[in-house]
């Protein structure tokens, strides 16, 4: 039965086989035998999870007399396969009718075919040489989807800043997979994981751990692929592509460095040092993608932002230890995000007509920025905002383990969301309303029904994921750092959150008097921000003087 | 005795300046078959030449190699006439040969010779092609070949991939031996090697975008055949699949 898990990506596969071989004229064909064979994909695809989920075992198929070309039947493989063909099936159907109009109708659905293929290889591959080739490929195919429109110069120059990137990401893979290779001699994943485990310590590469340096390395191929900071431009240019493509992209691709965090969860539970790494530049990226969201004023560039801050989020998941949420946290985006991708079009050719925005209290609140003038008394708001949200997160997270707090990753985890609950009762109470404590109230029920619902829902994703408890307990613990200095960083950064909504409170309250002095502040902060921090065009001059090196030196050298 | 010998195989395994000599033959013949002939024996040429050195090649030789390999990827950016930029990725590809001679594997250096030259040769052909139709093959001159045409335009992009070392190519899995092979042994060389293949992908996009990208002209070529078309797609079908088997390590 386990066999079935080839067939799921081998089905696309005799997808664009078919549309390559056989006429595709009229091209509604062609997008038939495409949807046609993605369902059939997806419904293998379930079968497969069921599969997993009634307690098959996990599976290795290789070809017979190899040494790679194997797919790994397990948790983490079924799980990723029935998300992508789940998207893939959606943007397939989308694009029947909305690609409908485009010349190169049946290289559309083939490209579309290839990529849903290369992607359910990357996510099942039972080696590494089978997942650097899926890998690559991913990079290589996106730029033709991306390019699909072969007049549009900007959108092949965009395209071809992800085909960039994606190579700077494919190449560390490449190294991480020698080094991997050379030490434990196999290229085969169960048996690479379980010598690991076996014999983790031992090897060594440049006076370093190897396995603190093939974590780094698979790191930055994670960071490429999944645009952190630094090697995220490319993500919010490429939107001269297609929209079905944008909505795969930010739906399925872009999370790809999530999954491949998990799926090397065996070697990062011995480096803890690279941990560390992997949740700042996740923090930095998060921080630096919503801030960069919140001045965009096209909206698929904002989406494109947005995907940055939500795999920043993903990233450093990942980095507190919490695996198995972050592959909860991209298929939870991109499913969002893909449903707000192929919503954009239509949203945008109706606010031609409607902006459609009720001029209610919630508009008057956010987009007119006038808060309700009638005061509570501040030091029983001050409390509900701090109190409430903390109270549910951990009646929440006790009710699914007992242990849960002694996890440093949890911790930081819940005062995430801490600050978001407390942020939302903060901005709730101050807007214009006729009742106010029934809008309170409301709010703390929807935060109350996320949280439980997050809280369990990732928790079943542990279990899944990761059934081996003491291997949970060792992917939070390699991210641990020393109590004491996890105590006062909790400690400060809680007073400058706090602070930060106490300033706040006071420059509202005195209606902004001291906006003439840090006004020029935040110009300039704002230009900064409004400019990406001009980082493309940093990279633009970079390329440029490249360029002109490379010129100079085929005129001197007479090109030959 | 053993200098001289690899001292003149860099004439044929490309060291720089030795290998301006392959690029100004190159440019001089303005015939298909010729060119083809020369893009598939120049570098066996070599591998014969260097088969005969009673010892493997020294360090400095093979980092010579890597920068001549580097050298020509780099310089490869800004090229625009096709026959050219055959020329130098060739140049950076059969440089890497070398490395091929110094750490042999299951696969013979010779076999990676031609893996490396099939798709140089292919896409010499299709230069030809393009310098028929138009009186050159340059990028950025007529562009837009993916709306004029679009089948040679197809081909074009499929053999460009071959020849920069993109799944599932003989190349790639040269560059994958090689680079695997060096990571651990000699790091300097493992990044060198993917810098080099960065550069290739570099180098093949910009020229892909100025060749193959654009509204079109109203320059009336023709086409490639269904059956030239049909005859391209089944040799590169057949290099795929040779490549998996031959040097993916499948047989």
């Amino acid at each position: 039965m386990e066999r079935l898990i080839v067939l799921v990506a081998a089905l696309p596969l005799g997808s664009a086989l078919l549309i390559q071989l056989l006429p595709h004229h009229p091209g509604w064909r062609a997008a038939r035998v495409s949807v046609a064979c993605t369902t059939l994909s997806f419904l293998a695809a379930a079968a497969m999870l069921w599969l997993a989920l009634t307690g098959g075992d996990s599976v290795a198929l290789a070809l017979p007399g190899t040494a790679w070309g194997s797919l790994l039947f397990d948790p983490l493989s079924t799980l990723m396969m029935l998300v992508i063909a789940g998207i893939s099936l959606i943007v397939h159907v989308y694009s029947v009718r909305y690609m409908a109009e485009e010349p190169g109708y049946a290289r559309f659905f083939l490209l579309l075919d290839l990529m849903t293929a290369a992607l359910l290889v990357m996510v099942a591959a039972g080696d590494l040489i089978t997942l650097l080739i899926a890998w690559h490929l991913v990079g290589v195919l996106l730029y033709f989807l991306l390019g699909h429109d072969t007049r549009s110069r900007p959108a092949w120059r965009y395209s071809f800043w992800t085909l960039l990137t994606y190579r700077i990401g494919d190449l560390p893979l490449v190294l991480a997979a020698g080094l991997l290779h050379h030490a434990y001699g196999t290229w085969s994943l169960p048996v690479l994981f379980a010598r690991i485990t076996a014999d983790p310590g031992s090897h060594y590469f440049l006076g370093m751990e190897l396995l603190d340096v093939v974590g780094a390395l698979i790191a930055l191929a994670a960071f490429a692929r999944s645009a952190q900071f630094l090697l995220h431009t490319w993500l919010p240019y490429t939107m001269d592509g297609p929209t079905p493509v944008s909505a795969l992209m930010h739906a399925g691709i872009v999370n790809a460095g999530g999954f491949l965090i998990n799926r090397f969860a065996p070697v990062f539970i011995h480096t803890g040092g690279v941990l560390h790494w992997i949740f700042l530049v996740g923090l930095v990226t998060a921080v630096i993608g919503s801030v960069l969201m919140l001045t965009q004023n096209d909206i698929k560039k904002s989406l494109g932002y947005s995907t940055m801050g939500q795999m920043g989020f993903m990233i450093m998941e990942c980095g507190v230890g919490a695996f198995s949420l972050a592959i909860y946290h991209l298929i939870a985006h991109g499913l969002f995000k893909g449903t707000l991708f192929l919503g954009a079009g239509g949203v945008i050719h109706a606010a031609r007509h409607d902006d459609g925005v009720p001029k209610d209290d919630l508009y008057t609140f956010v987009v007119e920025r006038r808060p309700a003038r009638q005061r509570k008394p501040w030091l029983l708001m001050a409390a509900i905002t701090l109190a409430v949200p903390v109270s549910i997160l951990v009646v929440a997270h006790l009710l699914i383990a007992q242990d849960y707090f002694q996890k440093q990753g949890a911790i930081v985890l819940l005062f995430f969301g801490w600050v978001t609950g407390a942020q939302l009762i903060f901005a709730t109470y101050r807007m214009r309303s006729q009742n106010l404590w029934r809008l309170v109230g409301l709010s703390v029920f929807s935060f109350t029904v996320v949280v439980v619902g997050y809280t369990l829902i990732s928790h079943a994703f542990d279990l899944f994921l990761y059934p081996d408890p003491a291997f949970r307990r060792q992917i939070y613990a390699a991210a641990d750092i020393d109590l004491l200095r996890f105590d006062i960083l909790v400690g400060i950064v809680t007073a400058v959150i706090v602070l930060g909504w106490l300033l706040t409170y006071y420059a509202e309250r005195n209606g902004g008097r001291r906006q003439r002095r840090t006004g020029r502040g935040w110009l300039v902060f704002y230009a900064l921000v409004s400019r990406e921090f001009y980082l493309a065009d940093i990279y633009a001059s970079l390329t440029r003087g490249l360029l002109q090196a490379a010129a100079r030196l085929n005129v001197w050298l007479r090109w030959a | 005795m053993d200098a001289a010998i690899y001292l003149l195989a860099g004439l044929f395994l490309p060291l720089f300046p030795l290998s301006m000599a392959f690029n100004l033959l190159l440019r001089r013949l303005r015939r298909p078959a010729p060119r083809t002939l020369l893009l598939l024996a120049w570098p066996q040429i070599g591998l014969a030449l260097a088969a005969t050195a009673a010892s493997p090649p020294p360090d400095w030789l093979l980092y010579w190699a890597l920068l001549t390999s580097a050298l020509y990827a780099f310089r490869a950016l800004t090229l625009r006439e096709l026959g050219l930029w055959n020329g130098f990725i060739a140049s950076s590809l059969w440089a890497l040969l070398w490395l091929t001679l110094a750490r042999p594997g299951a696969v013979p250096p010779a076999l990676h010779g031609l893996g490396l030259s099939l798709p140089l040769a292919l896409l010499g052909l299709l230069g030809a092609g393009l310098e028929q139709r138009f009186g050159a093959a340059y990028a950025g001159l007529h562009g837009g070949l993916a709306q004029r045409l679009p089948r040679l335009s197809g081909v074009l992009v499929v053999v460009v991939l071959a020849v920069i070392a993109m799944p599932l190519f003989p190349p790639f899995f040269t560059l994958l031996t090689l680079t695997l092979a060096t990571a651990a042994a000699a790091p300097a060389m493992a990044l060198a090697l993917v810098a080099v293949w960065l550069l290739w992908s570099w180098a093949a996009a910009r020229l892909l975008q100025g060749l193959v990208v654009g509204p079109g002209d109203r320059h009336g070529a023709a086409d490639l055949s269904r059956t030239a078309t049909w005859a391209y797609a089944a040799v590169l079908g057949l290099l795929a699949g040779a490549g998996l088997y031959l040097l993916g390590g499948l047989a």
